[in-house]
Order: C-alpha cells, then structure tokens, then sequence
C-alpha cells in the first residue's frame, strides 16, 4: 500500500472516453467534473455527460464555469426516438414504433432498449467531440455494470437484426478497454469497499474492462500513534468517548487498508488514490489538480 | 387482506445519507413502543443484516438487535441478484410448465436483469405476500438509494398497467400468432382499432429484431399473460402499501455533497406522486459540539493527544458547519417540512448505532410515524 505520494508504478494513460461510477453518495459526480475539468485545462475543451436532469453536473461544475468543460445532459425520451429513429430510418417511424400502447407499456416495465439507446447517445457525443476526453457520470454500482453488460448480452441474444447492429456497435466503441476506460470511484468503510472491490472484479471478469482508476473518496487522516492509550489514561467520562471515537476512526481506516490491501485476492491490480478527507467535498477544479498531482489525470 | 394493513413509513433520500441505518433504528424505536413492525430495504447491507443478527434473503426473519422486544421487530432484506428468479417463484407458483419455460426464456433473462426497477418490485411482492401471512402494525421502507428510489412507488402500478390491460396479450400475440382475444380485434385506451397497427408494428419489431428473438420476445409476454390476474393483485397490494392515506413520507439526508440538491428533487418528485414529504432526517448534521470534548483538559496533555483532539475538534467545528449548511439549505427549500437533526455516530459496531439512534428518534415518533 502507498499513500499515493510517491508514484510505484505510472497510471495507464486513461482512453478517450471515461465512464465514472461507483455506489450512491460517493462523489462520483464530483470526481467526473474532476476528470473532465483536468483534460480540459490540458486540451482546451472537455465533454462531461451526465444522465437524468442534469443537476449535479451544474452542482460540481457551478465553480469551473470558465474551465472549458462542457455539459451535455443525455435525456432518456429523446435518446431512445433518436436510437430508434436510425434504426428504423426515420424519427416519425420511431415515434409510432415507441408510441404503440403496447410497446409503451413494455418500455416502461423493462426499460433495456432505453438504457442502450442512453449509451448509443455517449458513442455519438465521443463522435462529436473528436478525440476530446468525454467523461461519462454513470449510474450507481450495481446498475452501471448492468449497463456495460447490456450491449454484449444483447450482441449474443439478437444474432442479427437492427438492435444486434447497434449493439455491435456499442461494444466496440465503449464496451472496449482502448476505447474507454472505467474509474471507480468508492468511500473508505469497509462495506463499501468490499462492495466495490467486488464491482472492479465483475468489471474486468464481466465486460473484459479491469477499471483504470480506483479513487476512494474522503479518506480519513490518520491520528498520531500513541494517542488512543493516552486518551485512556485520561480515566475520565469525557476521555472515554474520546477512546471510543478515535479507536473508531482507526478501527474504519484499518479495515480500509486491510481490505484494499486484499484486493489482488480478488484479481484486482490496481494502485488506489486516496483522496484526503476535506471539510467539504471539493469541487471540480480542486479534483482536477490534485488528479494531476497524482499523475492520474 | 386478512389483518389489517400496516401503517408504511417510506425512507427516501440520495445516497450515502444513512438511509437504511434510519429504517432500522425507526423500526427499532416503534417496537419499543410495542408495534408489530416491519423493516424492509431493497439495498441490503450485509454488515447492518448481521448487526440486527438476520440473513439477506427472501424470508421475514425475527431482528435480534436487544432484549425485551421480542415478536415485535421483524426484516426483510432480499437478495438484489435473487429477484429474476424470485419474481418468477412468486408468480409462477402454480404453473409449473409456464414456469420452467419462462426461466429458458432468453429474452426474459436479459429483460429482467436490465430492468430498473425489478428488484424494487420482487421487494414489494414479498412484502404484500408477508402481510397476508401475519399481521404488522407498521411497515417501514427502506428505499433504493437514488434519486429514482421512488420512482418504484409508481412501479407497481404501472407494471399493473402492462397486466391489466390488453398489452400484454397483444405482445404475446405478435409475430403471427393466432390472436385469442375476444373479439379478435384490439383497441386501445382510445377505442380506435389495433389490428391493422399491429402489422405496422409487428414489421417495426422485424427491423429490430430477427424472427427467433421476436417469437422468444412474443413468447416470454404470452407466459407473463397466464399469470397476469395474479401479478395484478400482487402489484395493487404493493401499490396500496406505498400510497396508502397513511403512508409517511420521510426524506433522509447527510452532509453530502448532493444532500440537499437530492431532498429537493424528492420532494417535487412526491409532489408528482400526489405525496408530501411528513418530515427530513438530517443524519450527520451534529448541531453542536458534543459536551463530553469541552470536558476534556485543555492543557497539559501529551503531544500526541493534543494533536488527536485538534483533528477530532477539526472534525466536529467541519460537521457543525456542514449541519449547520444543510438545515438552511433544506429549510429554505422545504419550509414547511420539519426537520429532526442528528449527530454524527460513530462506534465499532453498527447494532450500537441502531440502537443509538433509536434513543434519538424516539422522542419524534409522534412526527416520523404518527404513533
């Protein structure tokens, strides 16, 4: 284990396109504003794209307005009439074709088509942005590996037919380690992380993409040693909360090491960044240079 | 229903905010007070299932957290990667032809692995089954931990929809099977004739689709189509639990960066719902130092205490700011909502915090639960 001060072995350089995920409340958001706003101090320009409402983009990137990163907000309706509309040729086609009650009614109940027709939109921002870095803010864990698994497992069901095409298709512009790369990004408590630890295995046993990064958020500093027995000779009330809480603290930090420390176990090889616990959760810019302070931008 | 139906309490809140710690601690404190209660989560952490010294999987099972409260506090956490399969234990009980096809049904394979939402529903229909079988005072849930956690509130009834109507039939029917329908013809809602669109859009899926994945696709909805009556049921029981006249609502939020941007977007999303939010559970949001760190020596200690207690008074000066940060924000976005602020926890073994929170909550249950 390295603190990440000192660089063991360089980072791989990360592909064009990079998906961002990891459990809810993690700061995967912010970490993708980070790596969109470093490639785009380095590139000039920079895509961060964003599923859903678009409200956290403009949340993490409110302090990097001027640091070149575009917003692009991939909407699920419009995706799905777009997807659909170059498969059957034609947009209005598409809209009868979604439209029907019964399709409609099936859509919602299993929403897979709209997923893919999602990713089909982030091959197509990539195209646009022509080599740029677009850096893609997934769902949730479990969620965004059921996502990358899609185009493969629809590749092999359709066989052939339009979805089987646009399914090709996807795999080889994302499902693809030089095509994309996929940061993880996960907390220091011990379910978390082993949660995530086992997200990075299925990522790379899965969907043949070991993630590119794994950044684990908040990390909590260390204490001096010596000061919990200290604390304990204090033989107060108020000094054994004090023990409680710090051996807490060190309790929820050694786990974190311990369990990262097992990560080959799993098959995981990966050096992890330990970004450093911080009154409040920084913000795009400040992720960016401490990205770059870590070679991993 | 045999019983009568719970009281639901619905936690909904981003993630990272200590949701399903909150479920369990409320659930807690309402079978102090002597309520049968029900804890359900759809995003079931392992270490919390052992601290309340239950299993992950699709059975109730009897919490064990302290004494005193016996038959009074029960969970159910089931196995996100079981719902596939559950969901077709579930309907297909009585079917087993139907069910042995459905799970060689490669379309349904992938479609319910894909779909958002599954696991929510499998959760619900458990839940609806649990509650025919015994009778629960209250039933506390634990949703997904998103901003689409209570989007499955509506889940049920729209997948109720896909049954009820004629939709499901019509699918099972495509690709040139014999329409059974009554009078041979389909309408929609509108009343306007079907047949003919079906050869339009049977030609629309034939350009998405080859021929054997379209027959697995009419096939899988034809399966689905035998068990529709039941499905239906299970998922209006479902749907009564969630937004029943005496649901509460509660929205659950941390000192996250998203925290509050998440409550607010809930909260608009309930509006949509025809709900309010009943109360915020601000977790983490210390409101002031805790009295036992100005209890401690201010001098005269080892060097290396002092410099403990400059992180731990660090930690504690960031929290009260960040609770302080996020009970403005989310007062000012949610005025009329009433907020129950709460320290920050910290302690090896999460049973503890259950239980501590519990001590803290219980003076609220009047708000969080109406009892």
């Amino acid at each position: 284990m390295t603190d990440g001060s000192h660089a063991a072995a360089p980072f791989p350089p990360l592909a064009s396109i990079v998906l961002v995920t990891g459990k809810g409340g993690v700061g995967k958001t912010t970490i993708a504003a980070g790596l969109a706003a470093a490639a785009a101090k380095r590139d000039g320009k920079a895509v961060l794209v964003e599923f859903g409402d678009g409200d956290s983009g403009k949340r993490v990137l409110a302090g990097a307005r001027s640091s070149g990163v575009m917003h692009e907000v991939v909407e699920p309706k419009t995706a799905l009439e777009t997807s659909v509309g170059r498969l059957l040729g034609s947009r209005m086609l598409a809209k009868v074709f979604i439209g029907n009650f019964a399709v409609r009614r099936m859509l919602r109940a299993a929403p897979a088509l709209r997923e893919l027709a999602m990713l089909d939109a982030v091959g197509h921002i990539a195209d646009k942005a022509k080599g740029r870095r677009v850096v893609v803010d997934m769902p949730a864990t479990g969620h965004g590996l059921a996502w990358l698994r899609l185009p493969l497992q629809m590749r092999d069901l359709f066989g052939s037919g339009g979805l089987y095409e646009l399914s090709e298709r996807l795999v080889h512009r994302l499902v693809a380690p030089r095509a994309c790369s996929v940061v993880v990004v996960t907390l220091a408590e011990r379910m978390v992380l082993q949660e995530t630890l086992e997200l990075c295995s299925a990522l790379e046993k899965e969907v043949g993409m070991p993630p590119a990064r794994l950044v684990v958020n908040r990390f909590p500093q260390p204490i001096p040693p010596g000061a919990i027995e200290q604390a304990r000779a204090l033989q107060t009330e108020a000094g054994s909360q004090l023990v409680e809480l710090l051996e807490a603290r060190e309790a929820a930090r050694s786990e974190a090491l311990i369990t990262l420390g097992g990560a080959s176990s799993l098959g995981v090889q990966l050096r992890p960044l330990l970004l450093p616990q911080a009154g409040f959760d920084p913000n795009a810019v400040q992720v960016a240079d401490w990205l770059v302070s870590q070679e991993a931008a | 229903m045999s019983h009568p139906a719970p009281r639901t309490i619905v936690c909904a809140g981003g993630g990272g905010v200590g949701k399903t710690t909150t479920s369990a601690a409320i659930a807690l404190a309402l079978a102090r007070r002597g309520h049968r209660t029900l804890v359900v989560t759809v995003d079931p952490a392992r270490r919390l299932a052992s601290a309340m010294g239950v299993e992950v999987g699709e059975n109730v099972m009897e919490a064990r957290v302290e004494g005193g409260i016996e038959d009074k506090l029960f969970a159910l956490m089931p196995e996100p990667r079981r719902s596939t399969r559950t969901f077709i234990d579930l309907l297909f009980e009585d079917e087993p032809e139907a069910k042995a096809r459905m799970l060689e049904n490669r379309v349904y394979l992938l479609l319910a692995d894909a779909a958002a939402g599954m696991h929510e529903v499998v959760s619900l229909m458990l839940v609806a089954k649990a509650i025919e079988e015994r009778r629960f005072d209250y039933l506390v849930v634990d949703t997904a931990p998103s901003r689409q956690g209570l989007d499955f509130v509506s889940y049920p009834g729209r997948l109720a929809t896909l049954y009820e109507g004629r939709a499901v039939t019509w699918l099972g029917n495509l690709s040139g099977r014999p329409d059974t329908s009554d009078d041979g013809e389909v309408r929609d809602e509108s009343g306007g004739l079907l047949a003919a669109g079906r050869k339009r859009i049977e030609s629309l899926f034939g350009k998405l689709l080859n021929p054997r994945t379209l027959r697995d696709l009419a096939g899988l909805f034809a399966e689905l189509a035998i068990v529709k009556d039941r499905f239906a049921r299970l998922a209006r029981v479902s749907e009564q639990l969630l937004v029943g006249p005496t649901t509460r609502y509660l929205l659950v939020a941390a000192p996250t960066g998203s925290a509050a941007a998440d409550a607010q977007f809930l909260s608009r999303r309930l509006k949509r719902l025809g709900q309010h939010p009943t109360a915020l559970v601000l977790n983490r949001a210390d409101p002031s130092f805790p009295a036992w760190v100005d209890e401690l020596p201010s001098e005269g200690m080892p060097a290396e205490l002092t410099a403990a207690l400059e992180v731990v008074r660090g930690d504690f000066a960031t929290r009260v700011r960040a609770g302080d940060h996020l009970a403005l924000s989310l007062k000012s976005d949610l005025p009329r909502t009433p907020a129950v602020r709460l320290p920050t926890l910290e302690a090896r073994d999460p049973s503890r915090i259950v239980r501590t929170l519990a001590d803290l909550l219980g003076p609220h249950l009047g708000l969080l639960a109406g009892a």
